[in-house]
């Protein structure tokens, strides 16, 4: 559809079958036609499509740091504001010069060192030693406050990371810290970033800071400060309306004489949140940059109406003016707009915050603007609320704005949106450098936040029944196109501030479904569907087979938050479908474009996790790096050298043990860039660390694994009992193996169980399989409840559990159950998932010594001794009964001459020093002389103090995977006095010897 | 508040109740906020303890004299062990005892063991004598309780006790307030004022 566009042709008939999302996209797109024409004079855009579409979107990241406000100060303008600068957004700048300011393991006293000498807002983010926890360190204005930095405590919940007391919470820190430059939300001010990063205006520049780590703040980068008289304001702007309004009114008037000014698309799309809520729209319009967890907005959304926190209200309500504009934007659309508005826009304009980024996800249609009133007077009208709007918005700006012949680079006060939509479909003017993966993230995230806008938008405006016009049948709607609906303008507006009401609220899944709906005429961008084809068909048709499969889908499909929705949205999915089939030929394409892009809201939730995991996996690729060498290495020495392992199970464990030695490193390691504290909440590290492993050394090896397990199996022989046993088990009632009472599976269900088996075998993923392993389960209580009512423990379930497994007679299940035994990760041993995996690995012994059991009833001593092996071999990981090692606890005990021993247990993070073990008991044991004291590692006949700076935690995990258990502690005591051997530096490896 | 996973086994002839007991700990009061569970054999339930959150992984066994050697791989990693006996089955109560050396022998260390007189709504045809089995239980110094499943007695009592059993974790979240509580202060004393 897009293709059939003819840009430059602005008549085309606009509507014709376009969603109202279209609508408003061409609305955009006749933005970039115009401007091209004034660019260059030929530009046959047909052909362009692709390209337009990369760079748009491309320009889209973020809110930019400069705005045509500073045009008050005329050096300033003329001294840098490039493209390129204007380019890279505060994310960009943020996410290349980590180095700087993410300071994790930088102590409060030097954080104060370095920020002392900062402008106010300047800004670092450390790990607190008390509060084991991130925390934003801010340089206070001097008579703000006693202090002259503040520490702000990073929350970390279990997906997102926010400012405690905020109610917003972000994807990862970067996004978190780039909000709070553009809003203060709860913060005395916005963040200011030194001067060299905002003002770098190249990728070189921010390289060269980046470099520079933490010694930018002691370099002569960061003390030549511009003497400029911009302050920290203009990173507040886009959020502060109501100032840079008043500050602007002038300069706004004038930009509208110019005519150079176009900065008001995407306000004018989003600003239309009643006044409480306006600067979380705000946000939206600055997408990626203001990324906010959807899921997560509604509470704050409520929080705001509610309570009118001062924090975030501030700004509508110190310019009440302001904000009653918000509305009025929104509503002073269409006709009644035209007539009334050029004043209006002056004011909105003036009002909106600085230059924007172009249009989200614009599209590079042709489309010529607005409306031509002429024969599609209806059409225009039948949108649904964002894009009439925006139409309406488009249309005055496009009839008013003298379309300058504007030099490509070099107006300051243009705004952004044209400049930097014109490079892109001119090749003489080729697009900037720019960071490609932060482009790449945030425009997912900001196509994401679109996406569910437009989408509820459109489904609000058009589900009611009573929505559409009369005239137009139910089926119409799907398909119309040039718009046979027709909304009342009334309609329409009541319509928009719904929707911004409703935006990103946290019921948006259900929003979410219905946007295949209302906008069935719209296919989707035509590159999105191949894609979204193969993985929708294959959940349809096989639910159980396509996990694997969408591991490697780059986009965003497979997060895990949509593995935890699937199961509804899927249902809704199906539903849909089935409700609209007879609507039109057209629709199921279109509706998967409108999923697609549903779930790629869901993605952009759990993007960081997918993103450190791919990220992760690039790395274990890339042999260049030390840890891809390692992981590359091992994998094929174990690919060449699988025999070399005594049993089946010995490897496996050297296999697991290979996975969490990697996890370890990566922990520890500066491979990863940016490092994944912080891109992925503390206590979900190890979680998508784990996934990652997964990836990079189960995928890869899954065949070989298998294949050396089943030799294993041949070669000693078991292989042949097992199948003995088997065959023999399979002609046991339900009866002789114990059940009773239950009825059991009917051979239908039992080929069922077979299949799910037959798919869980398929899967690399250990958690995988055991999610498979629980369907089975599930399906086997329902056939025993069905046809009961009862309720069944242990009692009833293992022997049919038994029953089936033996029906099924599958031997190669039992290398499977072996595999997840072994390679599952131990945090989930405890749960549901290592509770049926018991139940099956028991099952399965029973079978595999059946004959045995029938001849003694009771295993072999044999198979207890193997059992009772594994036990001890999976439970040395957790020395302390149910409190997880994994979950980062260590337990110290404080051993005292006099008093003997206490202990307590801590939270000590793998990358926790000794240093700062100690000085957390000194703390907790409350010890007034903490300079006499150290951490031992006492084994049973050793004793060392561990030195300063290595990681307890760390040297437990390593006892830990010792194939071997050992009795050790750490103890908190008194240094011997005259110890000469004082820092005994141990190395994880050598602290023990192995018996 | 933390959320302490706290794995405890069930174990117990076929027959006495064990699943009963769970499925009453569990259903009364049921808790919206955990995901449900597939099915009886393992049930999780959440319960405020003093600062924590307790939440229970509660993992069942076939009392099946076959099943008995698979016993270790669920009792192994608990924090505490619910034995069960039939009140009216001396047999049960043998069993029982079992269990108890066993769990000295091979369990884990600081498991806490709670033995639960189940059917105590029979008490009429009781085989065992409550003073015997609580003598018994004082001697290994395990929790001693009679329920009913069937008329919820004692079922709440049971999982709290082992809750107070259960040694509480150091919480550095908590202390780490410290500072905040002593920001804190001066409102009480305000309060006093008034």
């Amino acid at each position: 559809m897009a293709s059939s566009r003819l840009p430059g042709n602005p008549q085309i008939g606009p509507m014709d079958r376009s969603g109202s999302f279209f609508k408003l996209i061409d609305t955009f797109a006749s933005e970039i036609g115009e401007l091209k024409k004034e660019m260059v004079q030929t530009s046959p855009a047909v052909n362009k499509e692709p390209m337009d579409i990369q760079g748009l979107e491309s320009e889209v990241c973020g809110v930019y740091l400069q705005s045509p406000h500073c045009g008050g100060v005329g050096g300033e303008r003329d001294s840098g504001y490039d493209s390129l600068r204007r380019r890279m957004s505060v994310l960009d700048r943020l996410t290349q010069t980590h180095p700087v300011w993410l300071l994790l393991s930088v102590s409060e006293e030097e954080a104060g060192r370095i920020l002392l000498k900062q402008p106010p807002g300047v800004f670092l983010v450390r790990k607190s030693v008390a509060l084991q926890r991130k925390v934003l360190s801010v340089r206070l204005k001097e008579d703000q406050s006693e202090t002259p930095i503040s520490h702000f405590p990073v929350r970390e919940s279990q997906y997102t990371f926010s400012l405690d007391g905020s109610g917003i919470s972000f994807a990862d820190l970067f996004r978190l810290v780039a909000f709070y430059c553009i809003s203060r939300d709860v913060l005395p001010f916005t963040l200011k970033l030194p001067e060299a990063i905002a003002s770098a205006k190249t990728q070189k520049d921010l390289e060269e800071v980046a470099q520079l780590g933490a010694g930018f703040w002691d370099s002569a980068l960061c003390s030549q400060r511009r003497t400029s008289p911009r302050p920290c304001r203009p990173l507040s702007r886009t959020l502060s309306p109501q100032r840079t309004n008043r500050n602007r009114e002038d300069e706004g008037s004038k930009q509208s004489h110019t005519g150079a000014h176009c900065d008001s698309a995407p306000p004018t799309l989003r600003s239309h949140a009643p006044p409480p809520s306006f600067c979380l729209e705000r946000r939206h319009s600055s997408g990626p940059l203001c990324f906010v967890n959807p899921l997560f907005l509604q509470t704050h959304h409520h929080h705001h109406c509610g309570e009118n926190s001062p924090s975030h209200a501030v700004k509508p309500d110190d310019n009440p003016e302001d904000a009653e504009k918000a509305p009025m934007k929104l509503t002073g659309n269409s006709q009644e707009s035209d007539k009334h508005t050029d004043k209006t826009k002056v004011n909105r304009k003036s009002c909106s915050p600085p230059p924007r980024p172009p249009p989200p996800r614009s599209m590079p249609h042709r489309r010529p603007a607005p409306p031509p009133p002429g024969p599609p007077a209806p059409s225009t009208r039948p949108k649904s609320m964002p894009e009439t709007v925006a139409v309406a918005t488009r249309k005055q700006q496009s009839s008013k704005r003298p379309a300058p012949a504007r030099p490509p680079m070099g107006a300051k006060q243009s705004s952004p949106s044209k400049t930097a939509s014109s490079p892109i479909p001119v090749p003489s003017n080729p697009p900037p450098p720019r960071p490609k993966k932060p482009d790449l993230e945030s425009h997912r995230c900001h196509i994401a936040l679109d996406d569910e806008t437009f989408a509820q938008a459109l489904s609000r405006a058009k589900l009611p029944p009573c929505q559409p016009p009369p005239s137009v049948p139910a089926d119409g709607l799907l398909e119309n196109n040039a718009g046979s609906v027709s909304i009342p303008n009334e309609r329409g507006r009541q319509r928009l501030s719904d929707m911004s009401m409703s935006t990103s609220s946290s019921d948006s899944l259900e929003y979410s479904q219905s946007p295949g709906f209302s906008l069935g005429l719209a296919p989707s961008p035509p590159r999105h569907l191949n894609h979204q084809d193969t993985v929708e068909d294959s959940s349809e048709d096989d639910e159980d087979g396509e996990e694997e499969e969408e591991e490697d889908y780059g986009v965003g499909l497979e997060t895990d938050l949509e593995m935890r929705l699937r199961t509804s949205f899927k249902a809704r999915r199906r539903k849909v479908g089935v409700s609209l089939s007879g609507g039109s030929f057209i629709l199921p394409r279109a509706l998967k474009g409108r999923f697609r892009k549903v779930s790629g809201m869901l993605s952009s939730l759990m993007t960081p996790e997918r993103r450190a995991v791919k990220r992760i996996a690039e790395l274990s690729r890339d042999k260049s790096s030390y840890f891809g060498s390692l992981v590359q290495d091992y994998i094929s020495f174990v690919q060449e050298n699988r025999g070399c392992h005594t049993s089946g199970m010995d490897f496996l464990q050297t296999l697991r043990q290979f996975m969490t030695q990697m996890k370890a490193y990566l922990r520890q390691s500066s491979e990863m860039d940016p490092p994944i504290e912080s891109l992925i909440p503390e206590d979900q590290i190890d979680q998508v660390l784990e996934k990652a492993m997964h990836k990079c050394v189960l995928k890869p090896l899954k065949s070989v694994i298998e294949v050396a397990l089943h030799d294993f199996q041949v070669n000693s022989g078991a292989w042949q009992r097992l199948k003995e046993n088997l065959a023999m088990a399979k002609t046991k009632g339900p009866h002789e193996l114990g059940v009773d009472g239950a009825v059991p599976p009917d051979p239908m269900a039992i080929e069922k169980i077979r299949h799910k088996f037959l798919n869980m075998r398929k899967m690399y993923s250990p958690e995988k399989k055991v999610s498979l392993l629980l369907r089975v389960c599930k399906l086997i209580y329902t056939i025993m409840q069905d046809n009961s009512g009862r309720m069944y423990g242990a009692d009833d379930f293992l022997p049919m559990l038994t029953y089936v497994v033996a029906q099924c007679d599958m031997p190669q299940l039992d290398t499977d159950i072996q595999y997840m035994m072994e390679l599952l990760d131990p945090s989930l041993l405890q749960g549901e998932g290592g509770y049926y995996l018991t139940s099956a690995y028991g099952a399965m012994s029973l079978i595999k010594n059946f004959q045995e059991e029938q001849a003694a009833r009771v295993l072999s001593s044999e198979a207890r001794n193997t059992l009772h092996q594994w036990h001890r071999r999976r439970t040395t990981q957790r020395s302390v009964p149910s409190v997880d090692d994994f979950q980062n606890y260590l337990r110290v005990a404080l051993q005292e001459v006099d008093t003997g021993c206490t202990a307590k247990t801590l939270i000590v993070h793998s990358y926790t020093t000794t240093e700062e073990v100690c000085s957390v008991c000194a703390y907790k044991f409350k010890i007034p002389d903490p300079e006499n004291y150290a951490l031992f590692l006492i084994t049973e006949d050793t004793s060392q103090q561990l030195a300063p700076d290595t990681h307890p935690q760390r040297i437990k995990a390593e006892l830990h995977s010792r194939p071997q258990a050992h009795i050790f502690h750490f103890v908190y005591r008194k240094v011997p006095n005259l110890n000469l051997c004082i820092p005994a530096v141990i190395h994880n490896g050598n602290c023990l010897q192995v018996k | 508040m933390a959320i302490r996973e706290l794995k405890v086994c069930l174990l117990g002839d076929t027959g006495v109740g064990k699943s009963s007991i769970v499925c009453r700990f569990v259903q009364d009061h049921f808790d919206h906020n955990i995901s449900p569970t597939i099915g009886a054999s393992f049930l999780t339930k959440t319960v405020p303890c003093g600062s924590e959150l307790h939440k229970f992984l509660i993992w069942d066994t076939a009392g099946q004299e076959r099943f008995h050697s698979l016993a270790p791989m669920y009792y192994r990693g608990s924090a505490a062990a619910v034995i069960v006996y039939d009140i009216t089955k001396l047999d049960s109560f043998q069993t029982l005892k079992k269990w108890v050396k066993e769990l000295k022998e091979h369990g884990p260390e600081d498991i806490v063991v709670a033995i639960a007189g189940n059917k105590n709504d029979l008490g009429d045809i009781r085989e065992v004598p409550m003073k015997e089995a609580k003598e018994f239980a004082e001697s290994i110094a395990a929790i001693f309780i009679e329920t009913s499943a069937r008329n919820a007695v004692n079922v709440e009592e049971l999982f709290q006790k082992i809750s107070k059993q259960i040694p509480p974790l150091e919480n550095p979240e908590v202390d780490s307030n410290e500072s905040f509580k002593l920001t804190r202060q001066p409102t009480p004393s305000a309060r006093r004022c008034c």
